[in-house]
């Protein structure tokens, strides 16, 4: 069959779970010689582990992956190489203090009388490079460049090692500027002519369009589909990442955004709030009594936004006052004390301290604006811990057990506990519901519309547009770290998702 | 020029550490000679290089471990070691030197061998298996012997004495002149060798590579583990060999040697310019590391005034202030991989912790300066003298301990003395005897002069009296010994009160005698003369 | 959605933070008992108790004081090699505000022949206790400041006062080994009030930090920071002051161990006051249970390792094992204690021993 004579991987049926997930169900995904396929979902879609099994580093649990059109099984990371598979991570993992030359090289070093020959091997990365368009100084430290060199370090010693035929790139564009993705896409474009053929994992939709020739959209495990790029409308692309049916959204449905009787004062007042580098200046009102959802694609910035409301990144521009006192001491102490709080979206690494127990992790913050001296006693301590532990339903056998052993969404919701106990007056939400099962979505997305009778101001991010849209009164779009606008009252979910997807549908 | 300057300096930042080590090596140089005449002679330069061979050596291979993100701290334990098990050895007369000092390598490298199985396979912090390495290393020494056991072997007394001479700064004929040892020749050629290891195999570019970032040096394919274990094996060798050079300058084996040695060593390390988190560093800038120890020593002994303590000052300010530079210069660049930050890391440094680092190096950098300076102008005064007396380092030992006096002793005693107190050893190694009698009188006598004093009988009798009281004459009161520091004395004290004869002895430096024993030397020292005029 | 506190089970006390230190101490007693006859007897003398286990728990004091306070830096995820140094410096303190002629002090004629008197001092107790703590806080300020505010490693950071600590010692003393005659100082390490004073101290000592610790917010900040420093700094946690407060306590008691070690001895000797008690002290804390990353801690357990360690010394004197060959057993007994602890054989462990769910 001519047709997939041009494929190069032909993976069926792939299946893929972990202890309490199922990473990969029923995937296919088909790469042809020489094009450059993009792969794309929100987190959680099951990108990551696709490509670790293609990459040897785990293996499915169900289906089959032809290379080349024979049957394969990919043993290791080490047999994915001799296959020709390389792959370069957003983390560059390559050596900062060895030179340019020896990151490319090492391994593999011509020698001379011995020893490493300094002078050719200095010579063959330079040439290596140019052969991508680059032209460095190889004999400097791979650290004293920008990430976007080490990047091009990084793909050039990984078709070098392999001899690549197939390079996967995780995410390349995350920390380049777009002079410096400009230039990753002219190196790409050269590897394609040489018939390479590349994976792109990215978020950033400009770039799919830019240079994927076909795209794979994945959605919680499973396949939404693969499609030719010219062919597939922006506005579909974003539908179907993030779960819409386009032909619904046809019917101009519109959503009518609760308007909540208790809308009061400005609590929080964000005034040409900026960093540079992760987001732009922005304005952003926070009321009582409102929702505040802050929808946008992964990337777009809403992270950023939230740490700097929280006061865990310093602006560089703006400000922000809260109860019409201006901020002077971003810091997230300083936060709390306003009646701040921020529930991050890394719950593993910005969330939980998991040696702790549940008691302690809830109780962490509250005693840290108690300052040192005004201990709570034990006893109060357990009262709060229960209090929670019964009002958000939380499933464990005690108040002292390590929050380490409590599933995903119990963590979650103990992070949850902690900010509740600090009684802010504004309460932001990272992806409160990820990886939580959606009974407990439900419970969160309810409770942070009963924070706002209460009379707090929320903040409610998540990649789910239909979560942001339920649990929300207001909308604000972010696209490519910068706030789009906002929609309040009826909105015409259309709008949104075109204000997300940017120009072009 | 100012911008191709600056490039220049921003593109070989890498070697700025190293260059400021040299640099200040040299100034340090040029301002000592200045100053003092005697530091002039070229003799002096190569003495650098004749006491640093130990340490030099110990440093190459503990270079090795630090780029790699480790560190070892059982190098003293393994030097001490060597120098016992080699001694013993030697002492029975059986075995070829030659063969001994192959064995001590291979014994080197097998300790290191465990070590590092231990770090790198059972994944413990090097920090712990290596300090549990050094006890054991110098627990053995003991199994073999307490006290130090001599070295009479020809072949390690050529090793040690031969004087190779420098053509053109000596002569040939007299045989006299400048002149550096065989030790020196055996660290230059290791030098070499680690410098061409570093720069020029594949195992030591693993060796960088592991310490800039181990994982990223896994996935690419390097041979992690087993370097590690070979960087382990190797300063296992480097310690043996330097214990090895040790025996043959000390000519005797002892389980006290080199304690606290592993610090000198990784503070040389460091002023050389290597990272203690890894990854970055040159084996030239260790020996320029050493040669700066030396070279404070010896700046400190021409000065005269200084106590040798300020070694230890000098060496931890001067370790501040280029753990400063590199924190400044190299740790900031790790946090330039842009992004998302990974979990667990460290939050992007806060502007106020490099301003703090910025405070600490320039006033590290005064403090130096001004304590070049006090050097400078002490040393002025001083000019013309030489290496004062009393300031050898415990690194080098070269004085010879004289015995007790015993029969002198025994005669003073039996001719009617109250008191005999001998006192033995310290830097200059001097041997003062000296004899109270009952009616007032005080001899003393330090084997060239003899002096005299007189006090009266009712002091005398005092002094008896509270001596007693101390318990002289009890079971608490009782000899003990052990290998003195360098600057450490031995006594021997018989005291001869109301019939009863007592003689007890002690070196001091230690824990092992009785305190009340002190209290005793004490109140005999405030009443003897001194033989040396008041300073 | 139990309420708090669970009931008595066999699990809570294997996994009680005390169980491995306890069972390390039970196995070398048990060894005595097996192997040293008479090692549990008592005796008393001038109504202080004497015996072997007093001789542990008399000679432990000194790593028993340094524990405590490095238990706070470890949790902290930090390391504080000074601990010995600092010791030498607050005994030369000590020692010259006693009897500062070694320093030139001009004392007038009637004063200088007491100068060896027991009853003799140049500064009053008090005031020799109180600067020389003040002193030992000061360095732990130091320490402190370079690890949490410079930002510099915290083995590094220690590296320094360790080196120079020990010149500054002797440069307070002039190099002077300066004997102690007061006998009200010699107390403090010698004196016995049934059992030896320095029990007494390392108790007085344990309390402050139990209170400092677990009445008020700090052990918790300490953990948290120990085990996710970016949690915490999310949480509100000051993560600099709370390393500040970890490196200047211990400086504090290290203070107190150059006090009691000084005491002991009668003498300041800056060369070998507290060499090596560093390592000791970082040992005893490790067997106890923390973490050399960081994280949980717990105080007592940290006095059952210094137990530990002290209870393996003493049995090997009994047993005959000549002084210095001590060194060895203790190296083999931190392997064996760093193997237990290491996460290869926990995990071998945890594979053949049933696992109940997570």
């Amino acid at each position: 069959m001519a047709e997939s004579d041009n494929d190069l991987v032909t993976m069926e049926g792939i299946a893929k779970s972990f202890p309490g997930v199922q990473a990969l169900e029923d995937v296919d995904f088909i790469l042809k010689r020489g094009e450059i396929h993009a792969l794309v979902g929100e987190n959680g879609a099951g990108k990551s582990t696709l490509i670790k099994v293609l990459t040897g580093v785990e293996r499915q649990d169900a289906g089959t992956i032809q290379y080349e059109g024979k049957g394969v099984t990919i043993k290791s990371p080490q047999h994915a190489q001799e296959l020709g598979i390389s792959t370069v991570y957003q983390e560059v993992n390559l050596c900062p203090n060895l030179t340019v030359a020896e990151n490319i090289l090492i391994g593999r070093e011509p020698r001379k009388y011995g020893g490493v020959d300094w002078k050719s091997m200095n010579a063959q990365a330079r040439q290596i490079l140019e052969g991508l368009d680059i032209h460095i100084d190889v004999t400097q430290t791979l650290g004293s460049y920008p990430v976007a060199i080490q990047q091009m370090a990084a793909i050039a010693r990984a078709l070098e090692i392999s001899s690549a035929r197939l390079l996967i790139l995780d995410e390349p564009t995350s920390s380049l500027d777009a002079h410096e993705t400009d230039k990753l896409f002219e190196v790409m474009r050269k590897l394609k002519s040489v018939g390479v053929a590349i994976i792109f994992i990215t978020h950033f939709i400009d770039q799919i369009y830019e240079i994927a020739d076909r795209i794979t959209v994945l959605r919680n495990g499973k396949l939404v589909g693969t499609y030719e790029t010219a062919s597939l409308p922006r506005l579909e692309l974003i539908a179907k990442m993030i779960g819409r049916n386009l032909a619904e959204l046809d019917d101009m449905v519109k959503i009518k955004l609760e308007s909540s009787k208790h809308i009061r004062q400005t609590l929080l007042k964000a005034d040409g709030l900026g960093h540079s580098g992760s987001i732009e200046p922005f304005d952003l009102e926070l009321r009582a009594g409102e929702v505040v959802g802050l929808a946008g694609l992964l990337g777009s910035g809403r992270t950023e936004l939230a740490g700097l409301l929280f006061g865990v990144d310093k602006p560089d521009q703006g400000s922000i006052t809260v109860n019409g006192k201006l901020v002077r001491h971003h810091s997230p102490l300083g936060s709390i004390s306003r009646g701040v709080a921020l529930c991050p979206e890394d719950r593993k690494a910005e969330g939980i301290v998991d040696e702790l127990t549940v008691r302690e992790n809830i109780i962490l913050a509250m005693q840290a604006n108690r300052g040192w001296f005004k201990y709570l006693s034990m006893q109060e301590q357990y009262d709060i811990a229960n209090r929670y532990i019964k009002l958000l339903n939380i499933a464990t056998p005690s108040a002292d057990q390590p929050v380490k052993n409590l599933s995903g969404g119990n963590q979650q919701k103990v992070i949850l506990a902690r900010w509740l106990a600090t009684n802010p007056q504004v309460l932001i939400l990272d992806e409160p519901t990820r990886g939580i099962d959606v009974g407990t979505k439900a419970e969160i997305q309810k409770l942070v519309l009963d924070l706002a009778e209460e009379g707090k101001a929320c903040v409610f991010i998540s990649s789910e547009l239909e979560e942001v849209l339920r649990t929300s009164h207001r909308i604000v779009v972010l696209r490519d770290r910068e706030k789009v606008t906002e929609f309040s009252g009826e909105v015409d979910e259309h709008k949104i998702m075109q204000a997300m997807a940017g120009s072009g549908s | 020029m100012m911008r191709s300057m600056g490039a220049f300096v921003s593109n070989n930042r890498r070697f700025l550490p190293l260059s400021a080590t040299i640099a200040l090596f040299f100034v340090a140089y040029i301002v000592g000679a200045g100053v003092y005449d005697g530091m002039r002679d070229p003799q002096i330069f190569l003495n650098l290089f004749r006491t640093s061979p130990f340490l030099l050596i110990s440093a190459i291979g503990m270079t090795f471990v630090i780029i790699t993100g480790g560190i070892d701290l059982s190098v003293s334990g393994v030097i001490a070691l060597t120098t016992v098990a080699s001694a013993a050895l030697l002492r029975t007369g059986d075995w070829n030197p030659w063969v001994v000092m192959l064995l001590m390598l291979a014994m080197g490298m097998a300790l290191g061998a465990i070590m590092g199985g231990f770090i790198t396979y059972l994944k413990v912090q090097p920090f712990i298996a290596t300090l549990a390495g050094m006890w054991v290393a110098r627990g053995l020494c003991f199994f073999i012997s307490d006290d130090a056991i001599p070295i009479n072997n020809r072949v390690y007394r050529i090793l040690g004495q031969t004087k190779i001479l420098i053509p053109g700064l000596s002569d040939p004929v007299t045989k006299q002149g400048d002149f550096i040892s065989i030790l020196v020749v055996v660290m230059l050629l290791i030098l070499f060798a680690a410098i061409y290891i570093a720069q020029y195999t594949r195992f030591g570019r693993t060796v960088y590579a592991i310490g800039g970032n181990e994982h990223s040096a896994r996935l690419m394919g390097l041979p992690v583990n087993r370097t590690k274990m070979l960087v382990y094996i190797l300063n296992g060798f480097c310690s043996a060999l330097a214990g090895i050079a040790l025996s043959i300058y000390v000519m005797s084996g002892h389980g006290l040697y080199a304690r606290g040695f592993e610090m000198t060593v990784i503070a040389a390390v460091v002023m050389g310019g290597t990272l203690l988190t890894g990854g970055a560093g040159y084996v030239f800038g260790t020996l320029f590391g050493v040669l700066i120890t030396g070279l404070i020593q010896t700046l400190i002994q021409f000065n005269g005034q200084l106590s040798s303590w300020w070694t230890n000052i000098v060496v931890g300010a001067l370790t501040l202030i280029f753990i400063g530079v590199q924190s400044l210069l190299f740790v900031e660049k790790k946090r330039r991989t842009g992004g998302r930050k990974l979990a667990g890391e460290e939050a992007p440094p806060l502007p106020r912790a490099t301003r703090t680092r910025q405070v600490l190096l320039y006033s590290g950098g005064a403090v130096i300066l001004i304590v070049l300076a006090l050097l400078a102008i002490n040393g002025a005064q001083n000019a013309a003298s030489g290496p004062s007396a009393n300031t050898l380092t415990p690194l080098s030992v070269s004085c010879e301990l004289k015995p007790f006096r015993q029969d002198q002793a025994a005669s003073l005693v039996k001719d009617g003395a109250a008191i005999v107190y001998e006192r033995n050893g310290g830097a200059s190694c001097i041997d003062e005897l000296y004899a109270i009698y009952p009616d007032g009188r005080i001899v003393g006598d330090d084997g060239a002069n003899q002096i005299e004093k007189q006090v009266t009988e009712e002091e005398v009798n005092q002094l008896l009296a509270e001596i007693s009281a101390r318990g002289w004459y009890t079971d608490e009161m009782y000899s003990t010994s052990h290998v003195p520091c360098g600057q450490c004395f031995s006594y021997n004290l018989s005291v001869t009160y109301q019939g009863k004869e007592k003689t007890v002895e002690a070196v001091d430096g230690g824990t092992d005698a009785p305190a009340n024993y002190w209290q005793v030397v004490s109140l005999i020292n405030g009443v003897i003369p001194d033989f040396s005029p008041a300073p | 959605m139990t309420p708090s506190k669970p009931s008595f089970k066999w699990r809570k006390v294997t996994e009680s933070k005390l169980f491995f230190p306890f069972v390390a101490l039970a196995f070398i007693l048990l060894f005595d008992l097996i192997f040293v006859p008479g090692f549990f007897n008592f005796s008393t003398r001038d109504g202080h108790l004497f015996g072997s286990l007093i001789d542990i728990l008399r000679n432990g004091t000194t790593v028993m004081l340094l524990g405590l306070g490095m238990t706070l830096v470890l949790a902290t995820g930090g390391v504080d090699l000074s601990v010995g140094a600092v010791m030498a410096i607050s005994a030369s303190v000590a020692a010259i505000l006693m009897n500062p002629v070694i320093i030139g002090v001009k004392l007038p004629p009637d004063l200088m022949k007491f100068i060896n008197d027991p009853n003799f001092t140049y500064a009053p107790l008090w005031e020799v206790i109180l600067v020389t703590l003040i002193v030992a806080i000061i360095c732990g300020l130091w320490n402190g400041i370079l690890v949490a505010y410079a930002r510099i490693q915290p083995m590094v950071a220690t590296l320094i006062l360790m080196i120079a600590g020990r010149g500054i010692a002797q440069l307070i003393t002039n190099g002077v080994r300066i004997q102690i005659f007061y006998d009200p100082y010699a107390f403090i390490g010698n004196g016995w009030l049934v059992l030896p004073f320095p029990l007494y101290i390392v108790a007085f000592v344990f309390a402050v930090a139990w209170l400092l610790t677990r009445k008020t917010s700090i052990g918790l900040f300490i953990e948290s920071v120990g085990v996710n420093f970016r949690s915490s700094f999310f949480s509100g946690i000051n993560e600099k002051r709370i390393k500040l407060i970890a490196y200047t306590f211990c400086g504090f008691c290290a203070g107190v161990a150059g006090l009691v070690a000084s005491s002991n001895i009668r003498t300041s000797d800056a060369n070998n006051i507290g060499m090596n008690y560093e390592l000791d002290a970082i040992l005893a804390v490790v067997i106890g249970g923390t973490l050399m990353s960081g994280g949980r801690f717990s105080l007592l357990a940290s006095l059952i390792g210094a137990l530990v360690i002290q209870a393996t010394t003493t049995s090997m004197y009994a047993i005959g094992v000549p002084a210095n060959a001590v060194l060895a057993i203790k190296g083999l007994v931190v392997i064996f204690v760093i193997l237990l602890y290491s996460e290869q054989v926990r995990g071998f462990i945890r594979r053949i021993t049933p696992q109940k769910e997570a």
